[in-house]
């Protein structure tokens, strides 16, 4: 299985979120995560969506078809090696009296996590980093025991030099096959 | 990634901004019926109900500029506007109400939009505070049709309507054409506009920008690995109607003397007395056709999907050719096979630019290999099919005397099933534009409808439906909307008292157990005279021909019931899962 990064730029309208998971249900494609938020243009929205999938020409063909959606401005899909990505988890800690005290120094210097939140008897503890970054921590701190753990999902920019203004120029929008 | 300029040109030039102003101040629902009117819109097919009462109440002042026909099922209303729309080329319109209107509406818009058929459906919807409430024939129809519509939108405010229904029209007649559904809440329809009613057309979207022209660069890479061909094969699709581009494809067979076939959809585009014409693909299909599609070294495919029932095992589909894919929806390149040369574009504009690249040329070994296998086909097949010595009348016989008795010119409308099958088959379509059936999503009932939408598309035309016992039963309620109309729609049942298409399947890959096939009819003539139609039965061969010029001579709508073999097999076939050239003649 490979992963696949699956950005969409679309215009900011109701039940779109609703036209684009149709393409991947059709398919049988689960989504790994997925992510929806404005871009740096004013109600233009950015869909970040991962999956796992063998044949890329599936994906190829998923690009395009959801590129067919009337609201949808351009897609991109990207291999992991195309893009810098990142997400961020949050881990709910209980430190109640006299359990084994948490050593922050290594969850700062080694893991590079921070509390974000102390609460009485219990700390947040946030994580930034890839999917296995994340996954390494949850190892270290699973034994201190964890009453919430979330992920936000991965968000990703390409690596190429271009702009979003070289996609959708604020002139002319330009068609993209 | 890069510039389309010419794409943009073609945009800005060809439609420059046009507005329709007025002073007047109007509720939303005569901004709908004004709306309908700036597009040019002369006919609705419809059926009122709560949600949509308001705009039934607009359309009782616009009568003179707009017609409304009622059908007798939502259904009715959307394979009529499908049957308007594929002959008349002009967006198809429904308008009907919320709930249970618009998922009777389902079916014919999954089928348009698989077939490509330009709808705006307008769609009653309860109150906005009343959304999502379980409100009285309440649905969530946005939900509903988001995967079978080109577009959809729920309009909430009055104000919203001209520029909604702008781009509605829009999308659904440009590129690949498609249904559109306009969902309006009721308080929309009753509401005052809070600014005069101007109407502004629509011709670009942000997103959505369909490619008419294709790129050079993708034409002359086609145009080269045609010239290079040494048994080249041109197969055709809908796509070919759709751009009108029935000439153009006539000059480039005839330059370049490459012999071509047609998909079920693209049937008519050539004429079929046409010496490279070869025939139509597919499941049932030519002989000739399917075999050598696993022969010729280039395939070239213009406006078709290569569907399943074109392909059969894709796996083992035309796997020696290059292919050349000439298509206006990118999404559809490589989608089922992979192309070569991929060509993104309207067929017209695309066979225009391809056609002064391609060499002059002459292929008569290769014809010859396509006529050597017609004349096993023949042998085997049609001749047997028309000259029958069974007692009962075969469906061949009936479609082959209709196609001398109507020159082949006649619009035929075919319902889905072994009578859609031998029509395709034994009608000699002479004329473009003639042929409109249910293709993708196999609709059965979509021909009477259809068949009265196409009549009402062009009066000027005769329009004869050919449907099954099975499929009449579906829609056949559609004889009241013909009878109250009094156009002159003729249809003919071709009876065996079984769901064929499924009996054949059953007898040939299910050991004959005839599973819930065999059906038992009512009298099909009393029930049209109980409508006001005239009609009557046949049933021996000898009176097949009077009773066919009964029925054309007639200026009234008229149903022929014909009684045919039970148990007949539609041969050539090409087995589910077989590739094409396994079809069998037997």
């Amino acid at each position: 299985m490979t992963t696949y990064t699956i950005c969409v730029f679309t215009e900011n309208s109701i039940g779109l979120l609703n036209k684009i998971t149709i393409v991947f249900t059709r398919r049988r494609v689960n989504i790994e995560s997925l992510t929806v938020s404005e871009t740096e243009r004013k109600g233009i929205s950015r869909f970040t969506i991962v999956i796992k999938e063998e044949s890329r020409e599936k994906v190829e063909k998923m690009v395009r078809q959801i590129r067919k959606i009337v609201e949808v401005l351009a897609v991109f899909g990207y291999l992991n090696d195309e893009i810098a990505f990142n997400e961020i988890a949050l881990f709910k800690v209980p430190t109640p009296a006299g359990a084994k005290r948490l050593d922050i120094e290594t969850i700062n210097k080694i893991y590079k996590a921070w509390v974000v939140y102390w609460g009485l008897d219990y700390v947040v503890i946030e994580k930034t980093g890839s999917e296995e970054d994340i996954f390494d921590f949850f190892n270290y701190i699973k034994p201190h025991g964890i009453l919430e753990f979330v992920r936000s999902g991965r968000v990703a920019v390409s690596k190429s030099a271009k702009s979003l203004g070289d996609y959708l120029p604020e002139a002319e929008w330009e068609y993209y096959l | 990634m890069e510039r389309n300029e010419a794409n943009i040109l073609t945009l800005d030039g060809m439609e420059p901004e046009v507005r329709i102003e007025t002073n007047a101040l109007m509720n939303g629902s005569h901004a709908v019926i004004r709306s309908l009117i700036a597009e040019g819109v002369d006919t609705i097919f419809g059926y009122p109900g709560g949600a949509i009462m308001p705009v039934y109440d607009a359309i009782y002042d616009y009568q003179d500029q707009i017609s409304h026909i009622l059908v007798r099922h939502e259904q009715g209303a959307g394979h009529a506007a499908e049957g308007f729309a594929r002959l008349s080329g002009k967006v198809g319109v429904c308008l009907v109400t919320s709930g249970p209107g618009a998922t009777n509406l389902v079916t014919a818009v999954a089928d348009a939009i698989i077939d490509s058929t330009p709808l705006v459906c307008v769609v009653g919807q309860v109150s906005k505070h009343l959304l999502g409430t379980d409100a009285f024939q309440e649905t969530d129809v946005i939900g509903v049709t988001m995967p079978i519509t080109k577009w959809n939108y729920q309009i909430t405010s009055a104000d919203e309507v001209p520029e909604i229904m702008a781009k509605a029209f829009y999308i659904a007649k440009s590129g690949r054409p498609g249904p559109v559904l306009i969902d309006i809440t009721k308080n929309a329809q009753t509401e005052m506009m809070s600014k005069p009613f101007n109407y502004t057309f629509c011709h670009k979207l942000l997103g959505y920008h369909p490619r008419l022209i294709p790129k050079v660069d993708q034409i002359q890479k086609a145009a080269d690995v045609i010239n290079q061909a040494k048994k080249p094969f041109l197969v055709f699709g809908h796509g070919i109607k759709i751009a009108g581009a029935e000439k153009e494809l006539l000059e480039l067979i005839e330059k370049t003397g490459i012999p071509c076939a047609s998909t079920l959809l693209g049937l008519s585009s050539v004429p079929v007395n046409h010496p490279l014409y070869a025939g139509w693909l597919g499941m049932h299909g030519n002989y000739s056709t399917n075999r050598l599609t696993n022969e010729c070294d280039v395939l070239i495919g213009i406006g078709l999907r290569f569907d399943d029932r074109v392909t059969g095992d894709v796996t083992r589909y035309a796997k020696q050719a290059k292919v050349v894919h000439i298509e206006i929806d990118p999404a559809e390149i490589d989608k089922v096979v992979k192309a070569e040369a991929p060509v993104v574009g309207d067929a017209k504009e695309a066979l225009k630019m391809l056609i002064p690249l391609l060499n002059v040329s002459a292929h008569d070994e290769w014809i010859a290999q396509f006529k050597a296998l017609d004349a096993e086909e023949e042998a085997c097949i049609t001749v047997p099919e028309l000259a029958p010595t069974t007692e009962k009348i075969k469906m061949a016989e009936v479609i082959r005397m209709l196609s001398d008795k109507t020159k082949g010119e006649a619009v035929i409308v075919a319902d889905v099933g072994q009578h859609q099958m031998v029509t395709a088959r034994y009608y000699e379509f002479k004329r473009n534009n003639s042929f409109i059936t249910s293709g993708g999503l196999g609709t059965m009932g979509y021909a009477l409808p259809a068949a009265f939408g196409a009549k009402v598309g062009d009066p000027s035309r005769e329009v004869v439906a050919i449907i099954g016992d099975g499929c009449f039963q579906m829609t056949l309620q559609e004889l009241g909307t013909i009878a109250q109309s009094g156009l002159p729609v003729k249809a003919i049942i071709l009876n065996n008292n079984f769901l064929g298409m499924v009996r054949q399947w059953q007898q040939l890959f299910f050991e004959k157990r005839y599973s819930f096939v065999e059906l038992q009819n009512p009298d099909f003539i009393t029930i049209a005279k109980g409508f006001g139609i005239a009609g009557h039965t046949c049933a021996h061969r000898d009176n097949l021909s009077d009773s066919l010029d009964a029925m054309l001579s007639s200026d009234k709508p008229y149903l022929l019931e014909v009684l045919v073999e039970k148990e007949e097999n539609v041969f050539p076939m090409v087995p589910s899962g077989a590739c094409v050239s396994e079809i069998r003649l037997k």
